[in-house]
């Protein structure tokens, strides 16, 4: 009897998991309501819900219900990217949430693969399923579990095999969604349909219905299912789902223009005095540089703390710091080219020359700066058409673009601040905007000539393309190749140019939330 | 270590890896009062309640902890903030299953927190559909009632203003008592939806003296009630799901009412215990969907397919013969039908091998469009099913056609063949499955008066009240109701052809003063003259005891901040003093009501309301359901006893109690020597005693069977010389042929048949398809779940589902506007084009399309303008509904517009002449909408309605033409309310001139 070798089972942690049973799941939606009653959950949001898919051909049809909700991963991708570990995952592997750390910056919800986040209106924190913690740390089942009619949803302890949910895993056809996002969730679906789990495998009912519900028109709606025809075996069909909304809206569009603004403004300079376009003396390099480029980091930063649902809280990124988010490695990327640009006016103001390892310096935290929104996107590891290898090259691509233009544009105004060098200045400047446009343009036509990895890269391409986003896309594209003629045509075609990468930039990020992942 | 301790240790310890707020309470001091886990529970004595995941975690806190138990607060976790409640059982309203609820009474606060289910309640375990926690929703809607109004303009204009208690009740009662002496008891009626209790208002009415109840039933359920009454005496099936080998549904009760939660958990259970499903649904619903077999029969064609399995079981002499010959009233049969033949089983063997012999397979398939195999499949598995057969049927295909309730006779048909009847896995009646406590002060009168305007001689077997003709029999036979309660009803809206209704409720000459108790707006309460807010589930008190399980058990709604107060030890004298703003409790408002009605008690009606314990005063609740469980409940006392407890106290503590389980085949019980007293047992074998029937304080409706000649009473049935309990029919056995449907003038319908619907096939005309417009979705309930926020955000919109193969040929997708043209009008609604459903046929579920003129509830009604011109009726939406600022914040969050649209305004009345149910499903013409046709648009007209309810009148076969005896109704059917034997006499003698 005695098992001496081993913990003993009451003193040892638990590994908590979920088995959602969709062989005895009837439909009936118990769990969407106990949960919003347990948790105070407002209209609108929710932290569980029951979709529906009708599948198949009169007479032989089905319906599969889905329950679905927080896959609890074993690698949660909120945790990795949430910059304040206000996400965190406990001991017992739980993943849970601390409002109070929330900044609401929706890392988190870019970042999960099951679209189980979402900001409550009521506090402006994200928040999710947590296995109802508060009730298990006292010896409660979850309120879903306690309430379902048909006992399809247990909870349980993998470090059991005696419990219920470990037998089942362990011996029962179980099926998890999405696992090639290497999330290892620990939520298992025992007769879990194909057409429930993958998030396109179902056709979007036409006319904006479901069943019995409107599919809603949300701000930034992302509508569930496939908008094309059935993405699996039998005739499928979404017949009950709710509003889903994508995280990141215009304001996140904007910063990676304002930063790209800021990362070139002082790249570009930089590549000039190299090139020997202008000299060390030249107020380009001098005021012009450090100043516009520091204008728009600023202006970055407020666009990044405007889109925060807690403004106030923004501190909690250094104060807080969670290193594996690219939130705060940018923050951190940011603060320190901010330092080396008030570095750079510093010396200027008491009289001196910026030594050239500052510049050298500088102009590495600007190309960090440039390409880190690439491995930040990177973290939102269910938006396909964002996990591009050349993403990082691409950002610091318009970094370049922007950043000549900003020099265009600067020169245009004053035409004094190119020193002695004058006229050679502009033009150099002209050809760095046309290079930066056609290696913008060529990597645009590379994202969208080649054949997409995944459908839902596939559909988030088609959106930007050819959807919702098409007239941003289709103008961003147009600029591109325009500001290819800048030498020719001039300086008229930067603020064109400049225009059109916000243009596409902003079709880029939209259409890259514009995928249902649920 | 034991492996039953297993993971007792408190888990995980919250350690995050990140996360600040402050930890005030450490995990381990909070566990040692308060866990909830097995271990901790155990080692402190309490009791542990094992949940679905059985593991150490328990699924409700140990009820010895349900006076003062602590919770962490969800919403400022993972600061461990703690939360004490005070657990105070109720009942759930918002469908007919009365689950059981906990109410988590904040202690600080005195507010109802969440609800959760009750572990104690034997029907529902527990557990819940989402309805149950939605009820919190109901409590803090924003547009609820709470004061009494009485209208200030034209009845229905709009106009309300407050009104004191006291002057309405003295109105109300005036008029009333007015009515009693004047003699006009006719003129008093109260109209009931689904009553969600028993007896008390019953009673009531009892005591009153008047034949007043009305109810919705005929709407509902009374098709399938008339099928099984007729077979047994009782009218509802009991089926036990749980131990069934095949479980057979013409009902969708995965997803759907009677008895939705606990049915559906003992669905799944015998599923999981190898039972075989086999579905009826011509949609594919949330029950189709788990089928092994499901069958999508075309509307009207279920007893066309039962047929072809009970034939199949005959021709392949899988019946039970030894039940069949034991418990089926065949040598009546026999005799009265085959009197040539010899009155031998192996003879009647032979006649049912014929009867049926014509249902085919392939004439099922024909009539049903399921293809033979199918059905030849599904009829082997009945065939194997031994006596594990559970089937059922409550509205569905019985209140939806012509002839509906020969759907619940044909199902009975296989119970009945195989024998699983009222044993474990089959179906059981619901009378022996069910418990209805003999209250105090049982009136024992009935009324002296008939009410022909509920029960018109026309409809002799009429299971319940001609409910639905009220417009019409108002209207063509001259009916005035002075007093008119609607009650948890709402039939401008849920009733069919409700622009009569309308018609009706603003005609002063009809209708004079029009009371409607109600939580909540609704379409009707527009048309009152007096709105009185009533209580929600968590305010009210009812007794209900359901036939969910081979089982009996008692569920106790109340008041839970009344039941928490004085738990506190606050004394609270009325339920008013714990209800939101003026709301009253139900059965205090009926006592006072009735106090005021009989002042002085010189009517006889007051001293039913009085108290035992203090003569003279008014009966109180406490008094009332006190007396109820320490008289009336065996066992509960001493269970209480054991608890320290008075019984009320118990029932205000733990909510549900159960009598006994395993009630088993009550027909085969022996009665005991001592009813036996100068027996008397007649040529068909029923037994009759001197005895007087020992006293039941069970006072479950079962039918009255008359005695015999000589004064003795009826106590049972002789099989093989002994005398056993058998069935309250009128032979006594199980009624393949009915006696009381050949002698009332239905001959060629007495025995299970299968009658052509109304919308069969050959019945339409060309272009002509079936609507289904009966159908549920699992989270909202009739008229009911209205103002619940979370269910509207889930459901809230009822497009058409067709076929695709109707929706190519017609020219529309999902989401297009459709002009369905009933006989009396028509609406405009989006299409659903879905292949979960027959081609041919249409479906609208009728939770939708509330609507409101003026001000009323806005999350869920559209606002719409009505137009009127003779009989012409219109409708057209002004705007549906959104995001509204109030006191609830998450009003503003409203996102759908949608809220469906009211399909059965546009239904004309289509009573069945037999069991008097309407026959739901429509005859329609479906098509795109017209240029000019807008969403929600209706179109009626009243004379069409009026055409048709004569169309239908005229299948009726009059009881002055086809009565036996001279009566109105068979005396043994069932009735609420039973008026005195003298009031079922025929005012009229068939052969005068005068007679209809």
């Amino acid at each position: 009897m005695s098992v001496e070798s081993e913990p003993a089972p009451s003193t040892r942690r638990p590994a908590w998991a979920k088995v959602v049973d969709q062989t005895r799941c009837i439909g009936c939606h118990a769990c969407t309501t106990a949960c919003k009653s347990e948790n105070e959950v407002p209209l609108s949001v929710t932290r569980t819900y029951v979709k529906y898919v009708d599948t198949g051909t009169f007479p032989q049809a089905r319906r599969s219900f889905q329950v679905t909700r927080c896959n609890q991963c074993e690698a949660p991708p909120c945790v990795t990217a949430c910059p304040t570990s206000a996400m965190f995952k406990r001991a017992d592997g739980i993943v849970d949430f601390d409002k109070s750390a929330c900044i609401g910056c929706k890392a988190c919800i870019a970042a999960c693969p099951y679209d189980a986040i979402f900001i409550n209106p009521e506090d402006h924190s994200a928040e999710k399923c947590n296995f109802c913690a508060h009730r298990l740390d006292i010896g409660l089942e979850p309120a879903c579990v306690v309430v379902c009619p048909t006992e399809a949803l247990l909870v349980g302890d993998m470090n059991d095999p005696t419990s219920q949910v470990a037998k089942i895993i362990n011996r029962d056809p179980v099926a998890v969604r999405r696992p090639e996002k290497e999330t290892r969730p620990k939520l298992y679906y025992k007769g879990g349909d194909q057409v429930t789990l993958d998030p396109l495998a179902a056709q979007r009912p036409a006319g904006g219905l479901f069943m019995w519900s409107e599919q809603g028109e949300v701000d930034h709606g992302v509508p569930a299912g496939h908008p094309g025809p059935w993405n699996s075996s039998a005739a499928a069909v979404l017949s009950y789902d709710i509003p889903h909304r994508a995280p990141w809206d215009f304001r996140v569009s904007l910063y990676t223009w304002t930063k790209s603004i800021a990362a070139g403004a002082y790249l570009a300079p930089f590549l000039l005095l190299l090139t020997g376009a202008i000299t060390a003396a030249s107020p380009l390099w001098m005021f012009v540089a450090p100043i516009v480029a520091g204008v728009f980091l600023a202006l970055t930063g407020a666009v990044l703390i405007w889109d925060l649902e807690h403004p106030a809280r923004f501190h909690l990124i250094f104060r807080r710091p969670q290193w594996r988010s690219w939130l705060v490695r940018g923050g951190f990327i940011i603060g320190g080219y901010g330092a080396a640009l008030a570095a750079h006016i510093g010396v200027v103001l008491t009289g001196g020359s910026p030594p050239l390892w500052l510049g050298l310096a500088g102009s590495a935290l600007a190309i960090l700066t440039a390409v880190y929104t690439a491995f930040l996107f990177g973290q939102a590891k269910a938006r396909d058409m964002w996990q591009n290898p050349l993403l990082p090259v691409h950002f610091l691509v318009q970094a370049f673009m922007a950043g000549a233009g900003a020099v265009v544009l600067t020169v245009l105004v004053l035409p004094t601040a190119t020193g002695p060098m004058g006229a050679g200045a502009m033009s150099a400047a002209l050809r760095f905007f046309a290079m930066g446009s056609a290696a913008h343009a060529l990597m645009i036509l590379g994202e969208i000539l080649m054949p997409p990895p995944t459908a839902h890269a596939r559909l988030a391409e088609r959106e930007m393309t050819h959807g919702r986003f098409r007239g941003w896309f289709r103008a961003g594209l147009l600029g591109a190749l325009l500001g290819v003629a800048a030498p020719w045509l001039g300086w008229i075609v930067v603020p064109i140019g400049l225009a059109a990468l916000l243009a596409y930039e902003h079709a880029y990020v939209q259409a890259g939330q514009s995928v249902a992942l649920s | 270590m034991t492996p039953g301790q297993r993971g007792g240790s408190p888990p995980g310890n919250g350690s995050a890896t990140g996360g600040t707020g402050s930890r005030a309470t450490s995990l381990d001091d909070l566990n040692r009062r308060v866990s909830a886990a097995r271990r901790e529970v155990e080692e402190r004595g309490e009791t542990f309640y094992p949940g679905a995941s059985r593991v150490h975690l328990a699924a409700f806190p140990p009820k010895e902890r349900w006076s003062d138990w602590v919770e962490l607060d969800s919403r400022a976790w993972p600061d461990r903030v703690e939360r004490r409640y005070m657990l105070v059982p109720t009942t759930c309203f918002n469908c007919e299953s009365a689950c059981g609820l906990l109410a988590y009474v904040d202690r600080d606060t005195l507010e109802v927190r969440k609800f959760e289910g009750n572990p104690e309640h034997p029907g529902s375990r527990g557990r819940n559909c989402a309805k149950g926690p939605a009820t919190v929703t109901q409590l803090t809607d924003p547009d609820r009632i709470l004061t009494p109004l009485r209208r200030a303009g034209e009845r229905g204009e709009g106009q309300w203003e407050p009104v004191d208690w006291d002057e309405a009740l003295d109105d109300i009662a005036g008029r009333i008592r007015a009515a009693i002496d004047e003699d006009r008891h006719r003129e008093v009626m109260y109209h009931v939806g689904r009553p969600g209790e028993d007896g008390f208002t019953e009673r009531t009415l009892a005591a009153w003296g008047i034949d007043g109840h009305n109810s919705h039933t005929n709407i509902c359920s009374s098709g399938a009630r008339a099928g099984y009454h007729l077979w047994m005496g009782m009218d509802r099936p009991s089926p036990d799901h749980e131990n069934a080998r095949v479980i057979l549904l013409v009902s969708s009760h995965l997803e759907a009412g009677h008895y939705f939660n606990p049915h559906a958990q003992r669905v799944m259970e015998g599923k999981r215990r190898g039972a075989k499903l086999i579905v009826f649904d011509t949609r594919l619903s949330n029950t189709a969907t788990h089928a092994d077999h499901w069958l999508s029969t075309y509307p009207g064609s279920e007893a066309a397919v039962l047929l072809a399995i009970a034939n199949h079981v005959i021709r392949t002499r899988r019946y039970n013969a030894g039940f069949v010959k034991r418990w089926w009233n065949w040598a009546e049969y026999m005799a009265e039908n085959h009197p040539h033949e010899p009155s031998t089983f192996e003879a009647f063997q032979g006649v049912l091998h014929n009867l049926y012999e014509g249902y085919t397979f392939e004439f099922a398939a024909a009539e049903s469009g399921v293809d033979a195999e199918t059905i030849a499949a599904c009829a082997e598995i009945v065939a194997g099913a031994g006596t594990g057969l559970s089937t059922h049927n409550w509205r569905s295909a019985a209140a939806g056609n012509l002839g509906g309730w020969q759907v619940a006779r044909t199902l009975f048909l296989l119970n009945a063949l195989l024998g699983a009847v009222a044993v474990p896995g089959g179906t059981y009646p619901n009378a022996w499955n069910k418990f209805v406590p003999r209250p105090i002060r049982m009136p024992p009168r009935h009324p002296e008066s008939w009410n022909e305007l509920t029960w018109p001689a026309d409809y002799p077997l009429s299971l319940m009240e001609m409910s639905f003709l009220l417009p019409h029999l108002t209207a063509e036979r001259g009916g005035r109701l002075d007093v008119y309660f609607t009650r948890v009803y709402n039939p401008v809206w849920t009733n069919p052809d409700g622009f009569s209704w309308i018609e009706m409720l603003t005609d002063p000459e009809r209708i004079g003063l029009h009371v409607a108790l109600t939580p909540t707006w609704n379409e009707t309460a527009f048309f009152a003259d007096y709105v009185l807010p009533m209580g929600h589930s968590s305010e009210r008190h009812d007794l209900t005891s359901y036939e969910q399980y081979d089982g009996l058990w008692i569920g106790f709604r109340q008041p839970v901040l009344r039941a928490a107060r004085e738990r506190l030890g606050e004394e609270v004298s009325s339920t008013r003093d714990v209800t939101p703003g003026d709301v009253w409790e139900e059965n205090e408002f009926w006592i006072e009501l009735t106090w005021r009605i009989d002042p002085d008690g010189s009517r006889g009606i007051r001293r039913f309301f009085e108290s035992r314990e203090r003569p003279g005063e008014k009966l109180t609740v406490d008094e009332y359901y006190g007396w109820i469980f320490e008289n009336s409940v065996p066992g509960l006392p001493e269970r209480a006893a054991r608890e320290g407890l008075s019984p009320l106290e118990y029932m205000r503590r733990y909510g549900a109690f159960e009598i006994g389980a395993a009630v088993g085949p009550v027909y085969e019980q022996r009665v005991p020597e001592a009813e036996l007293e100068d027996t008397h047992v007649d040529v068909a074998g029923r037994a009759y005693t001197r005895a007087a029937a020992p006293p039941s304080p069970n006072v479950v409706p079962i039918p009255p069977l008359d005695g015999d000649a000589e004064g003795r009473r009826r106590v049972g049935v002789a099989v093989n010389g002994e005398v056993r309990r058998g069935f309250p029919t009128p032979s006594g056995r199980l009624e393949f042929w009915s006696r009381t449907l050949a002698e009332w003038g239905w001959p060629e319908m007495a025995v299970p048949g299968y009658i052509r619907s109304h919308v069969h096939r050959d019945a339409l005309e060309p272009g002509q398809m079936c609507l289904i417009s009966t159908f549920r979705v699992p989270v909202q309930i009739h008229t009911r779940s209205a103002n619940a926020k979370w269910l509207n955000e889930i459901a809230h919109t009822n497009p058409l589902w067709l076929n695709p193969v109707d929706a190519a040929r017609i020219g529309l997708g999902t989401g297009d506007l459709v002009r369905v043209e009933t006989q009396i009008g028509h609406f405009v609604v989006k299409a659903w084009v879905t292949e979960g459903i027959h081609p041919g046929v249409v479906a609208c579920s009728h939770h939708m399309g509330r609507w409101k003129t003026g001000d009323g509830p806005r999350q869920s009604m559209a606002t719409v303008s009505l137009r009127h011109e003779g009989s012409g009726w219109g409708m057209s939406r002004r705007k549906g509904t959104g995001p509204f600022r109030s006191s609830d914040p998450d009003t503003a969050r409203i996102w759908w517009t949608d809220v469906g649209v009211h399909q059965n305004m546009t239904f004309p009345v289509q009573p069945d002449p037999i069991s008097g149910a309407h026959c739901w499903h429509q005859a329609v013409r479906v098509g795109k909408a017209a240029p000019d046709d807008r969403y929600g648009d209706i179109s009626v007209d009243t004379a069409k309605s009026r055409e048709t309810f004569r169309r239908w009148l005229r299948l009726t076969r009059h009881a002055a033409r086809h009565s036996p005896d001279g009566t109105r109704r068979p005396w043994w059917l069932l009735r609420p309310v039973r008026p005195d034997r003298e009031a079922y006499r025929l005012p009229w003698n068939s052969s005068e001139p005068s007679a209809p």
